[in-house]
């Protein structure tokens, strides 16, 4: 299993029941698929950055799913299909998140070193970063 | 600050340039997010380019990092690819 996050752009003009109708359709794909669902967000309208397809604002909706490629197949398909969605997008997070997760270990752990000197010099914070 | 105060050949001017430092690892900002549209447009001028280094002082690894996240939220349209 793998983290993803799905982005998708519909059509401002549809009504909030048909937003809701994709939602839980994505879902149940998901759900059927073996996949499980973090979150949904509908972070709302939106002007977009360009023209698409004539649009010139967009209602994002975000997911936050662990899934597997073949659910992410099926997903972007479906998205491809309903006329509403205007754009998506698909992001892998995982590796991301390890990432993050060494970063903060590693900081912890220098921080517990550190104890007794609770004040490193700015200069040297930087170079730290950099490593 | 001390190349400033070096003595220079007579004629050319003297002038004080601020060492630039990578945003990124000052605030210690790990995870550079594409959604993040406000720390983003910080990086993108009017013509919607993406602000070289050179100008910005941001370290290699968060350049590679932010124009990462810059190109994915251009995709869905968070960001422009250009302006008119």
């Amino acid at each position: 299993m793998r983290s993803y996050e799905i982005m998708f752009i519909v059509n401002p003009n549809t009504a909030e029941e048909e937003i809701d109708k994709i939602s839980s359709q994505l879902e149940g794909i998901i759900t059927s698929g073996g996949g499980t669902v973090e979150k949904i967000e509908k972070m709302g309208k939106r002007r977009l950055a360009y023209d698409v397809d004539k649009h010139r604002e967009g209602f994002y909706v975000l997911f936050v799913i662990a899934a597997n490629g073949d659910i992410i197949k099926e997903c972007e398909r479906r998205l491809r299909v309903i006329d509403a969605v205007i754009k998506y997008i698909t992001v892998r997070c995982d590796e991301e998140a390890r990432r993050l997760g060494k970063i903060k270990h590693y900081r912890q752990k220098r921080a517990a070193r550190r104890g007794s000197h609770p004040k490193p010099a700015p200069a040297q914070s930087v170079e730290e970063a950099m490593q | 600050m001390k190349s400033a105060k070096e003595k220079r050949p007579a004629g050319q001017k003297q002038y004080y340039r601020r060492k630039k430092v990578c945003k990124f690892c000052v605030e210690r900002i790990d995870a550079i997010n594409y959604k993040d549209v406000k720390l983003l447009s910080q990086f993108v001028p009017e013509r919607a380019k993406i602000m070289p280094r050179r100008i910005s002082g941001v370290c290699s690894r968060h350049q590679r990092q932010l124009n990462d996240a810059i190109k994915k939220a251009r995709n869905i349209a968070l960001l422009p690819f250009a302006t008119e």
